[in-house]
């Protein structure tokens, strides 16, 4: 498997899973022997877009600048994964032209369910109208219509989501096999009985 | 030299300038303390002639002491939060299913690759934790747990030579539990393949590096290491036997040897006598860290809800981090810490007929450092000898005794090299690669722990 990079963009709701995909695909990539960064739309807005606001032309402005980002990583070997919302699609196409290998995973989630879980209690105030130019509740949500992968958090654990784009990963060559498939299912047999007689297992 | 002779000698051939080579043999298993013994008591007379004249050390291995961890700290002279091999079995991400891992779970360069970079071939046999075989500059055949002949040897060509010496991956330790008789004749005829294999791939193969380990060894401490220590065993005098045959290895080596190469000996690990079991999963269970979804869990993957950590073999626990695990409940931060200050203490109370069973608990950052602390055990038991820790999931007592003779020891390795001027320091595992490259003349990379000697 070469070291090839690529860009992974989770794009859906606030609160629909994100940042918890990201870091279980994170996890797993890096066992596989990957180069991993992490570009969260949350913490983003804390340092490289720090002072961006949420105005159209300042999220365009805050997802370029990610995608700029994942770009370089991506071109020098590192699997990038952004987790923002980055909510229009001409944007995301924007992105995805300039990177070439893009991974698109659309992370859906109803918006009353994202709306119930609230993780960070931004939909109570945003129907409360304290927070203007919301996504899903006042602003735009763009979906995409051809992702790569599309995961369904209301309905899949986690932990299933993250099998699904990994297996698209593997399936697209990004991403070689797991170590544990060396053995097959007999040699793993072997292994485990070898090991048992020297009182390792 | 004036400008005439300069002129003259234009042309003439220059002396040939010998390359520098390094040859290695292992030992899995075999401690300083018994070279020391057969040294003197004339078991190993070519051992002890070329000890007089070399330095002959005792050594740390690993943390946890075990062949697939500390012969990758040997090859990559990292630590296993770097190179990623923390035990011969260990947990899928976010998950209790095991798995074994192999050479694709190392996560950086060899020895030999290093080496390769610099055009220098190795001749690689039967180094645990390098199946399936990799390409390299040279030959491998992979050792321990390698269970297919073909996916252990590169260069495939090598595969029917292999056939005809009668190579074998590894004594079957099975035999152990049916006839001593018949599992020690299996260990000379494993060994006697294998030195037949070392020393022919020694003479036809170029190479700058060989590395020959010899296995067998640990597998008759494992379960004969009795029959070392009473001379009244009826299997003794064949122990010794083999020890001899080693010896005879040891010289048909150094015989080949020329002035331009450097001899190296080492375990990774050391032996001594097994008094008792100690199944840690047990000590959990009873003291409330730990439950299972069946009566006679399988593995680890059977945990139940509410458990607070866990063991793999063979002395390493896991806190159930929530986030980290499935069904994980510990909160990291305070709590983590808690706890494992907690299971620390607790740990070192384990005891029998006035022993205590463990020396030490490690954390941790303690004993490793690199990008992968994530997979790194939390807490990895030392025990004192006598003690051997396991991670069964099925017992119904905290201490037994099976039919293990011998246990590993983390400070009792051996290593040799044949010159007496090395650094004053008690060598580590991580010591041995970058000493091999600092033979070799190759640039030691920066990321490499251990400290050339």
């Amino acid at each position: 498997m070469s070291d090839k990079g690529f860009t992974l963009w989770f794009t859906g709701l606030s609160g629909a899973g994100k940042t918890t995909l990201a870091h279980l695909v994170e996890t797993e990539l890096r066992h596989r022997g990957l180069k991993v960064e992490i570009l969260d739309g949350d913490v983003v807005r804390t340092n490289l877009s720090k002072g961006l606001g949420f105005s159209k032309e300042d999220r365009d402005t805050n997802i370029r600048r990610i995608g700029f980002v994942c770009h370089l990583l991506s071109r020098n070997g590192v699997a990038a994964i952004s987790a923002a919302i980055s909510p229009y699609r001409e944007i995301r196409d924007e992105v995805r032209k300039m990177i070439g290998d893009f991974v698109e995973v659309y992370v859906h989630c109803p918006l009353e369910v994202c709306a119930q879980r609230d993780v960070k209690g931004l939909y109570a105030k945003a129907m409360a109208g304290q927070i203007p130019g919301f996504t899903g509740v006042s602003d735009p949500y763009e979906a995409p219509l051809n992702p790569e992968v599309m995961v369904d958090s209301s309905k899949e654990t986690p932990e299933e989501s993250a099998k699904k784009i990994i297996h698209k990963l593997e399936e697209m060559g990004y991403v070689p096999k797991p170590a544990d498939e060396v053995y097959s299912e007999e040699e793993e047999e072997e292994v485990k009985r070898r090991l048992e007689e020297l009182g390792y297992f | 030299m004036g400008i005439l002779d300069r002129l003259r000698s234009l042309g003439k051939s220059q002396p040939e300038v010998k390359e520098k080579k390094v040859v290695l043999l292992g030992l899995d298993g075999t401690p300083y303390a018994l070279l020391k013994q057969f040294c003197a008591d004339g078991t190993m007379p070519n051992l002890a002639k070329i000890a007089a004249n070399s330095s002959l050390r005792q050594m740390d291995v690993s943390i946890p002491e075990v062949s697939s961890t500390s012969w990758t700290c040997f090859y990559t002279g990292m630590n296993p939060a770097q190179h990623g091999i923390f035990g011969f079995l260990d947990l899928q991400p976010n998950s209790y299913k095991i798995y074994f891992p192999n050479s694709k779970s190392v996560k950086v360069p060899a020895l030999w690759d290093v080496l390769g970079n610099y055009g220098k071939r190795s001749v690689v046999i039967n180094v645990p934790e390098t199946y399936p075989a990799k390409p390299l500059n040279g030959v491998l055949i992979s050792g321990f747990v390698a269970t297919d002949l073909k996916k252990a040897t590169y260069p495939p060509e090598l595969y029917p030579t292999l056939m005809e010496l009668q190579y074998r991956l590894d004594p079957d330790a099975q035999k152990a539990r049916e006839s001593k008789d018949v599992f020690l004749a299996d260990i000379y005829d494993v060994f006697e393949k294998r030195r037949k294999t070392i020393l022919q791939l020694f003479d036809q193969e170029k190479w700058s590096l060989f590395i020959g380990t010899v296995t067998e060894t640990d597998r008759l401490h494992h379960f004969m290491w009795d029959a070392l220590v009473n001379p009244n065993h009826p299997y003794h005098s064949g122990f010794i036997e083999f020890y001899r045959r080693v010896d005879k290895l040891i010289g048909e080596v150094y015989d080949r040897l020329d002035n331009n190469t450097t001899f190296m000996m080492c375990s990774d690990h050391g032996f001594t006598s097994l008094d008792q079991q100690v199944y840690l999963n047990y000590w959990l269970k009873q003291n409330g860290y730990l439950n299972f979804t069946s009566e006679q869990p399988k593995s680890v993957e059977e945990i139940g809800p509410g458990s607070r950590a866990f063991a793999l073999d063979p002395t390493r626990i896991y806190i159930n981090l929530k986030g980290k695990y499935p069904q994980g409940t510990v909160e990291p931060g305070a709590e983590y810490e808690r706890l494992r200050a907690e299971l620390a203490a607790g740990l070192k109370e384990i005891s029998s007929n006035g022993k205590t069973a463990i020396k030490k608990v490690f954390m941790k950052e303690d004993v490793f450092q690199g990008p992968l602390m994530d997979q790194a055990p939390d807490l990895i038991v030392l025990s004192n000898y006598g003690f051997d820790m396991k991670g069964a999931t099925n017992k119904q007592t905290l201490m037994d005794k099976e039919i293990f003779t011998g246990m590993h020891t983390q400070d009792d390795a051996h290593f040799l090299i044949n010159r007496k001027d090395i650094k004053d320091k008690k060598p580590h595992i991580c010591d041995i690669a970058p000493t091999i490259m600092k033979e070799l003349g190759v640039a030691i990379p920066s990321e490499i722990t251990g400290v050339a000697l």
